[in-house]
């Protein structure tokens, strides 16, 4: 074994082997800070952006805890003189930040009262035992409920209904099989689509919402973000259906055996119990209030009271939200939050969007379609690659600037962060599929290209056909 | 002593946990059986853990369970753990994350110590290495990656010695190669050559490497005290000397019939960082199993 010094320097040399990204973002950022400012960009805004090319590669690359980067925004943009502790203060907190809070604690309180044995009984009663209709009706269910209770609280609860049919076909649940990639898939892209249908669908729309409020263009309504996006949702369910039955058909086509055995292990849970009935009734008044009350009182504050309606009738303990609540990303998306608005208030989301504009003036002379799918593809590759309200508060600030409609740019980017078909990382959803060791990760890819392709057609026809009817 | 045996799957495994636990009973030390399951990203980590929450409430087993509930099995098999840890079956329920991403079960082992079972997740460099360093494992027992610079990182970085499980066949005749060279490290690697040799019931055959014809002599000490020493224990073993390069002679000269042992060669991480040694040259081309002893 090593001796002391030696060891010293051998976990050195693996701590740089291990934060090469960490390094490079240093000397990447030292460059930028030293290169003069470019002519329209004011020197608070060239810091700016140093700190949007640090936190993105720091982001993607993962070399060092997501809390760190967030920290590390915050302080940069004070170090950097970008604004004073107390700016930096009230812009990290915002009612989208008490939003992503609050849903993060609405979705822990909501799985903890295991009603996935009821929803269970309800997608078979409601499929038959057809493998293609369970596969629909996979698809469909976590859609319509990701739209109003977040895509990973869905999918947690979606994940051992779909196990269950699997194991009690006989279907080995260690190893990928064509009907496990198919299910598996069928709740993590009917997530991901079902998660712009409403505001509460996910973080990235309360973002954009407070972005629409921030720059003077809109006040959107839970129900207006609804006509916005619903229709495209409910499009694409057939549509990604029949693209993952076509990708992974598989050999058994009918589960009725599985569906006979799910009906009977449901059946013992007995009917819901009270404290599922008055949870199923808090979260009923929490959606009239981001329906009704939102408007007055902000998304975040309607879902923070459905917390503490939650906690108040002993639905869940505060020590179980505490320990299962992700933190970290509270604290990065408040952070990018607060970038965003400092690339707003020193220019430098105007100075990138003005620079594309220039530079695409030289070749069309409409720029509207150009922009629109600069930020829509842009946006579905990047929320591929790192979190998608990461995605959309970093881009946000730049697409409303960039020429055309801003309200079509606004949620034409916000439904493209939900694009994330491609890769493991590309969300929550695909990540818990992913942990159960039943999908490959060129699956992904497999279908995701194809889902990937149709989303952007269809989203591109109804933001040209169907959202400028709604101005 | 502490052995650290890393497994995947029964399909991947069974050679690397059967040598790791022969040698765990030559050694009489307590053998610690880990999986080390996918990495998940920080934006998913606690997502995941709810959803596998809800799974294990409809007692479906979180991934790497299986690979466990395998080990488990093989050392039922072979009575490695108590009559009464083997009657009550794999104890999932006592699967109990201690810190972070590490659940670990505790079994009663009657050749060896008290045996643990441990799952993990992440980058396995990472976590084996994180392993290493918090619970001071004396070896570590890995199958040989398709990976080449998997297993080159591992051995490199690991602060223990690595047995590196390659082509292993259960009915195979093996004999140890054992490397001796310039290295500070040799007696070491005798001593383990010796106890792996009475493990496997098998005989050693030792090369001197020496690099030219005038450093010979300086590997006659260490020469006389290994054939003292194997003769004291009763092995089997033949002797030579080479002159060359280690790598290229230590290449020729191993094949799948050897399990090749030999000592680290500098106690210097920046050289070998940027020149690599010996060791972890080998490691590259052999078909061998090697043990490398720091």
């Amino acid at each position: 074994m090593f001796g002391p010094s030696n060891q010293i320097l051998n976990n050195l040399l693996f701590w740089i082997s291990r934060k090469k990204w960490l390094i490079a973002t240093f000397f990447i950022s030292i460059s930028i800070f030293y290169l003069p400012t470019p002519e329209g960009l004011t020197a608070e805004g060239h810091r700016t952006l140093i700190i949007v090319v640090t936190a993105l590669i720091l982001i993607i690359s993962e070399s060092i805890p997501i809390p760190a980067v967030a920290l590390l925004i915050l302080i940069m943009e004070v170090v950097l003189g970008i604004d004073t502790p107390n700016g930096v203060a009230s812009a990290f907190m915002s009612d989208a930040v008490f939003f992503i809070m609050g849903s993060l604690m609405l979705a822990v309180a909501i799985v903890h009262q295991g009603l996935d044995r009821h929803l269970a009984l309800m997608i078979v009663t409601l499929t038959g035992n057809k493998t293609w209709r369970i596969s629909l009706g996979f698809v469909g269910i976590s859609a319509i409920m990701s739209s109003f209770i977040g895509e990973h609280t869905v999918a947690a609860m979606m994940l051992p209904v779909a196990l269950s049919l699997l194991k009690n076909s006989g279907v080995s649940i260690n190893s990928s099989t064509k009907i496990s990639t198919l299910l598996l898939f069928s709740i993590a892209y009917g997530c991901a689509l079902g998660s712009i249908g409403t505001p509460s669908g996910g973080g990235r729309n309360a973002i954009m919402i407070g972005y629409f409020a921030e720059f003077g263009l809109a006040d959107i309504s839970y129900l207006d973000w609804m006509k916005y996006a619903y229709p495209m949702l409910l499009i694409e369910i057939p549509l990604a259906s029949t693209i993952l039955w076509y990708t992974f058909t598989p050999e058994k086509t009918i589960m009725d055996s599985a569906v006979r055995k799910l009906k009977v292990d449901v059946a013992k849970s007995g009917p819901l119990n009270s404290n599922q009935k008055l949870s199923v009734l808090v979260f009923f008044f929490v959606f009239i209030g981001w329906v009704f009350l939102s408007p007055r009182i902000g998304l975040g504050i309607v879902a923070l009271s459905g917390v503490f309606l939650y906690l108040t009738f002993r639905l869940i303990e505060w020590n179980d939200i505490a320990a299962r609540m992700n933190w970290g990303i509270v604290i990065l998306f408040g952070s990018v939050i607060s970038l965003g608005i400092q690339m707003k208030d020193t220019g430098a989301a105007n100075w990138l969007a003005q620079s594309f504009l220039d530079f695409s003036q030289f070749y069309v002379s409409d720029v509207s379609l150009i922009s629109w799918f600069f930020s829509v593809v842009l946006c579905s590759v990047m929320t591929n690659l790192l979190s998608n309200a990461a995605t959309v508060a970093v881009l946000g600030p730049i697409v409303l600037d960039l020429g055309a409609d801003p309200i079509i740019m606004g949620m034409a980017t916000s439904v493209a962060s939900a694009f994330a078909y491609l890769t493991i990382v590309a969300s929550p959803t695909c990540m818990i599929i992913h942990s159960t060791g039943l999908v490959k990760s060129k699956d992904y890819f497999k279908a995701g290209w194809k889902l990937f392709i149709v989303s952007i057609v269809l989203l591109f026809l109804i933001s040209f056909l169907y959202w400028p009817t709604l101005s | 002593m502490k052995i650290l045996i890393a497994i995947s799957s029964k399909k991947y495994s069974s050679q690397t946990l059967e040598v790791g636990m022969s040698v765990a009973k030559a050694f009489n030390a307590k053998p610690v059986i880990v999986d080390v399951g996918n990495k998940i990203n920080q934006f998913s980590l606690k997502e995941v853990g709810i959803a596998q929450e809800r799974m294990e409430s409809w007692n479906l087993d979180r991934p790497g369970v299986d690979v466990l509930e395998w080990a488990f099995d093989f050392l039922s098999e072979n009575k490695l753990i108590e009559k009464n840890d083997i009657d009550s079956g794999f104890p999932k329920n006592t699967l109990i994350e201690r810190g972070g991403r590490r659940s670990e079960v505790y079994l009663k082992g009657t050749v060896c110590d008290d045996v643990s079972l441990i799952l993990r997740n992440g980058e396995i460099i990472e976590e084996l290495i994180s392993e290493v360093q918090k619970e001071l494992y004396d070896v570590t027992f890995i199958g040989k990656s398709k990976n080449s610079k998997k297993d080159y990182e591992l051995s490199q970085y690991i602060d223990s010695s690595i047995f590196i499980v390659n082509n292993y066949k259960l009915n195979r005749n093996y004999k140890i190669l054992l490397i001796i060279y310039e290295s500070p490290n040799n007696k070491k690697s005798i001593k383990y050559s010796i106890r792996i040799a009475q493990a496997f019931n098998i005989g050693i055959e030792i090369i001197t490497i020496s690099k030219d014809v005038e450093s010979i002599d300086s590997f006659k000490k260490i020469r006389e005290w290994s054939s003292k020493f194997l003769r004291r224990n009763k092995i089997s073993f033949t002797d030579s000397i080479e002159v060359g390069n280690p790598v290229e002679i230590i290449n020729n000269k191993a094949d799948s019939d050897h399990i090749l042992i030999m000592s680290s060669e500098s106690n210097n991480p920046l050289k070998t960082f940027f020149k690599g040694n010996t060791p972890l040259k080998i490691l590259k081309n052999t078909q061998s199993s090697v043990l490398i002893v720091k």
